[in-house]
C-alpha cells in the first residue's frame, strides 16, 4: 500500500512539475501542434514527425526530449482524423478507418460534431493507454528481470516475426523477408562480443554499425516522398464546419464502445511492431459486429468514428508497454522513440526501473499532459489546422526532404549517414511498392543487436546446448508461439490443422445429432 | 502500387535476388572465424560472429525459395518472360517522375552537399524539386530535369577533372559562385517557361519564396541554435557566420 501511495506521489509530483514549468508546456503544446499538422497532412505520418523531431532534440535532456516526441506522437495519431473526415483521405494510415464514417458525417454537415467526437475520443484513448503503461509496464519489467539470454533472443525474434506476420499487406512471407533484411542491416559492423568486422566492405564508417536514426528516417520518409510526388497527389477541397464541440453527451452514450476500443488499442499496441492502423481497423470491425445497427456503418455512424479514434490513440500507451519494459517497440513510432531514447543515453528494458526509477512515471505524466494538450488544441485550433490541408504536397514534401537530410546528418555530423539513408530509402520504396511492410524491417534493425548478442551469450553459457529453450517456461512458450506462427503459414500444416478442426467439429456434430 | 500481374512478376525477380543475396551472405559468413583464433580468442561455433549471419542467410534462402515457388505458381515467372519478349515500349510518365525525384536526391547527397556550400546546395535542390512537381506540367518537368541533369553534370565534371580544385586555389569560393550562377540561370529558365500563364507566374513567386526561405531558416537553426557544424561551410555560411558573430 505504501509503495502504491509512494508511486502515486511521485507521479503527481512529476505531473505538477511539468504542468508548472512554462518551458515544458511550450514544448509540449508546440510538439503536439506539430504532430497534429503532420497527422493532418496526407503523406506525412506521426512516425516521420517523431523521426524529424528527434533530430531537434539532440541538445535537450531526456525528459524534455520525451515531452517533445510524445507530444508529436499523440498529436500525429489524432491529427490523421482531420483529413479523413474533411477530405475523405486519411491523413495517416491510423485514421483510415475513421474516413469510412467520418466523411459521410461531414457530407451531412456534421464535420464539427465528428471532429469534436474524435478529439474527445482520442484524448480518452490516450488516457486509458496511459493507465495501462503505469500499471502493467513495471509488472512486465519485473518479470523480464528473470529472463536469461535465451528469452531475450526468442523475444527479439518473436517481435520481428509477429510484426512481419501481422503487417504484411500481401503474403505473410514478405513481412518475414523484410524482418530478415532488417536483421541483416543490424549485423553490419564490428560485432559486440569479438569485435570482428562483418559486411563492412573495408569502410571504416561501417565499423560502428548502421546508424538506426538515418535508416529509420530513410525507410519511412523517402518512400513517402516518392509516392506523393510520383502519384501526383493533389489537395482536395475540405468540407467546412462552424465550430467544434466536445460532444460529452454522445461520448457518455457510447462509453461501452470507448472502453472496448481502448482495450483493443492497448492490446494491439502492446504486440511488437503492430501500429495504430491495425488497432483502428480491428476496433471498427468489433464496433460494427457488436452494434445493434451495423447497417449504419459506412453512412456516418458516431460509434464508428469514436471506436477507431479511441483505439488508435490507446495504441500509443500499448506500444509504450513493451518498449519501456522489454526494450521492444510496439509500433513504428515507438521504434523511432526507442532510437531517440538510446541517443539520450536511456536504454529501455528491464533495467530501466533500476537505472532510471522514475522514468516510466515521467512518461506516464507526459502522456497525460499530451492528451490534455491535444484536446485543447483540437478544440481551439481546429479551423487553423484545416487550413494546412490546402497546402499542395508538392510544396511541403521538398521541405520535409531537406529536414530529413539535415536531421540524419546532424546525428553525429557524418555525411556517411546520408550516403546510407538514400539507398535504404530507395530500397524501402521498392519494397513498399511490392507490398512488403516496412515496420518489420525497422524492428529487425532495432532488435538485431539484441538477438545477436543474446543468442551467442546464451549458447556460450549453455556450452552450445539448446536444452534451456525447453526447460525454461518463458523460453518454451516463446519458442512454441514462434513455431506455431511459422508452421501455421505452411499450407500443408494449415491443411492438417483444418482437417483436425473439421474432425473435431464433425465429431461434435455427430455426437450432437 | 502495382497491379497483381506486376506484383507477381516483381515477386519472381525479387525471389531470384533474394536467393543470390542469401548465398552471398552465407559465403561472407563462412569466411568469418568459426573455430580459429581471432584477437586472442579461440572460437567455438556457438560464439562465432558468423552465427547470426548464417541464420539470416538460411532464413532468407528458405523464404526466397518459398517466394519463387509462389511466384511461379501464380504466373509471375510467365509474366516476366512474356515481358522480356516485348521491348521498346518507352518509359511511362511515372518513370520520368521517379527519375526526377532520384536525380534531386542523388545529386544533392552524393555531389552537392559534400562539396558545395550547404545553403547553396539546398537552394539548388529546392528550386529544382519544388518547380519540377509544383506546376504539375509534364513539359516543365521534362525540360527542367534535363536542364538540372546537365547543370549537375557540369559540376561533376568540374570536380572530377580537378578544374574545381584549380579554380578554388585561385578563389576559395569559386565553386560557390558556379553554384549560384547555376541557380540564377535555372531560375530565369523557369521564369521563361512559365511567363505565359498568370497561374504559373503566381506559382513561380511561391516557388522562389519557398526555395529561399527553407535554407534561410534551416541553416541558421541547425548552425547557431543546435550548434551543428554544417556539411560544407562555403561562402554563404561564412557570410552568415560573420553576421551572427558580429551582432551577437
Amino acid at each position: 500500500m505504501m509503495f502504491v501511495l509512494e508511486r502515486l506521489g511521485t507521479f503527481f509530483g512529476n505531473l505538477g512539475s511539468l504542468a508548472i514549468d512554462p518551458v515544458s508546456l511550450i514544448i509540449l503544446f508546440s510538439a503536439t501542434f506539430m504532430g497534429i499538422m503532420f497527422g493532418a497532412l496526407p503523406g506525412l505520418t506521426s512516425t516521420l514527425g517523431v523521426a524529424l523531431l528527434t533530430t531537434l532534440t539532440y541538445g535537450m535532456g531526456p525528459e524534455m526530449a520525451m515531452i517533445a516526441l510524445l507530444g508529436v506522437y499523440v498529436g500525429g495519431t489524432y491529427g490523421g482524423s482531420y483529413a479523413s473526415i474533411l477530405i475523405n483521405i486519411p491523413g495517416t494510415a491510423a485514421a483510415a478507418a475513421t474516413a469510412l464514417d467520418g466523411y459521410p458525417l461531414a457530407v451531412k454537415g456534421e464535420a464539427g460534431k465528428a471532429l469534436g467526437l474524435t478529439t474527445t475520443a482520442s484524448a480518452i484513448g490516450t488516457f486509458v493507454g496511459m493507465i495501462f503503461v503505469v500499471s502493467i509496464s513495471p509488472l512486465i519489467a519485473r518479470l523480464a528481470l528473470q529472463f536469461t539470454s535465451f528469452e531475450f533472443f526468442l523475444l527479439a525474434f518473436f517481435g520481428i516475426l509477429i510484426s512481419g506476420t501481422l503487417t504484411s499487406p500481401d503474403i505473410v512471407y514478405k513481412g518475414w523477408i523484410a524482418g530478415f533484411i532488417g536483421l541483416f542491416l543490424a549485423v553490419v559492423g564490428r560485432d559486440a562480443l569479438q569485435f570482428y568486422p562483418r559486411f563492412t566492405f573495408g569502410l571504416p564508417q561501417l565499423e560502428g554499425g548502421v546508424e538506426v536514426v538515418p535508416v529509420l528516417i530513410g525507410a519511412f520518409g523517402i518512400p513517402q516522398i516518392i509516392q506523393v510526388l510520383k502519384d501526383r497527389f493533389q489537395p482536395v477541397e475540405a468540407k467546412t464546419f462552424q465550430r467544434i464541440l466536445p460532444e460529452f453527451g454522445t461520448i457518455v452514450r457510447n462509453m461501452k464502445h470507448i472502453l472496448r476500443s481502448a482495450l483493443i488499442g492497448v492490446g494491439i499496441g502492446s504486440v511488437p511492431g503492430i501500429g495504430e492502423d491495425i488497432a483502428g481497423w480491428v476496433s471498427y470491425g468489433a464496433a460494427k459486429n457488436s452494434s445493434k445497427h451495423p447497417e449504419r456503418f459506412g453512412t456516418g455512424a458516431y460509434e464508428a468514428v469514436i471506436s477507431t479514434e479511441t483505439a488508435n490513440n490507446a495504441c500509443i500507451g500499448g506500444a509504450m508497454i513493451p518498449l519501456l519494459s522489454l526494450g521492444v517497440p510496439g509500433s513504428p513510432p515507438a521504434a523511432m522513440l526507442l532510437g531517440a531514447l538510446l541517443l539520450h543515453g536511456i536504454a529501455p528494458g528491464p533495467m530501466l526501473r533500476i537505472d532510471h526509477p522514475n522514468f516510466i512515471l515521467q512518461v506516464t505524466a507526459i502522456l497525460l499532459l499530451a492528451s490534455f494538450a491535444m484536446w485543447i488544441l483540437g478544440m481551439v485550433l481546429a479551423k487553423q489546422v484545416v487550413k494546412v490541408l490546402r497546402i499542395p504536397p508538392m510544396l511541403f514534401m521538398p521541405i520535409i526532404a531537406v529536414l530529413m537530410i539535415i536531421g540524419s546528418y546532424a546525428l553525429n555530423a557524418k555525411i556517411f549517414n546520408l550516403y546510407l539513408m538514400i539507398p535504404v530509402g530507395i530500397v524501402a520504396y521498392f519494397l513498399t511498392e511490392m507490398k512488403y511492410p516496412i515496420a518489420p524491417l525497422v524492428i529487425g534493425v532495432i532488435l538485431g543487436p539484441m538477438a545477436d548478442e543474446n543468442l551467442r551469450r546464451a549458447l556460450m553459457v549453455s556450452q552450445g546446448s539448446f536444452a534451456p529453450v525447453f526447460t525454461r517456461p518463458v523460453a518454451l512458450i516463446l519458442f512454441l508461439v514462434i513455431a506455431f506462427t511459422v508452421l501455421s503459414q505452411i499450407p500443408i500444416v494449415r491443411k492438417f490443422f483444418a482437417a483436425i478442426k473439421d474432425m473435431i467439429f464433425h465429431g461434435n456434430a455427430d455426437s450432437g445429432s | 502500387m502495382m497491379d497483381n500481374q506486376q506484383l507477381r512478376r516483381a515477386d519472381f525477380i525479387t525471389s531470384i535476388i533474394l536467393l543470390l543475396f542469401s548465398l552471398w551472405i552465407l559465403g561472407q559468413a563462412l569466411q568469418m572465424p568459426m573455430k580459429d583464433t581471432y584477437g586472442g580468442v579461440t572460437n567455438v561455433w556457438y560464439v562465432s560472429p558468423a552465427l547470426l549471419p548464417i541464420f539470416i542467410s538460411v532464413g532468407l534462402f528458405a523464404l526466397g525459395v518459398v517466394l519463387l515457388v509462389y511466384s511461379i505458381k501464380t504466373g509471375g515467372a510467365a509474366y516476366f518472360f512474356e515481358r522480356v519478349k516485348v521491348r521498346g515500349q518507352g518509359f511511362p510518365e511515372s518513370f520520368v517522375r521517379f527519375g526526377s525525384i532520384l536525380l534531386a536526391f542523388l545529386s544533392l547527397v552524393y555531389l552537392d552537399i559534400p562539396r558545395i556550400d550547404f545553403f547553396l546546395s539546398i537552394l539548388l535542390f529546392m528550386l529544382f524539386f519544388v518547380s519540377a512537381f509544383y506546376y504539375d506540367d509534364d513539359h516543365i518537368l521534362h525540360s527542367l530535369s534535363i536542364f538540372y541533369l546537365a547543370g549537375q553534370g557540369i559540376i561533376l565534371v568540374l570536380f572530377v577533372t580537378g578544374i574545381a580544385a584549380a579554380l578554388q586555389s585561385v578563389f576559395k569560393y569559386s565553386m560557390d559562385v558556379v553554384a549560384l550562377l547555376f541557380f540564377l540561370v535555372m531560375l530565369f529558365y523557369l521564369r521563361k517557361m512559365t511567363r505565359e500563364s498568370a497561374d504559373y507566374q503566381k506559382k513561380w513567386r511561391i516557388t522562389l519564396i519557398v526555395t529561399i526561405v527553407t535554407p534561410a531558416v534551416i541553416a541558421p537553426v541547425f548552425r547557431y541554435l543546435l550548434l551543428v557544424p554544417l556539411p560544407k561551410e562555403g561562402g554563404i555560411i561564412e557570410l552568415l557566420n560573420l553576421i551572427y558573430y558580429t551582432i551577437r
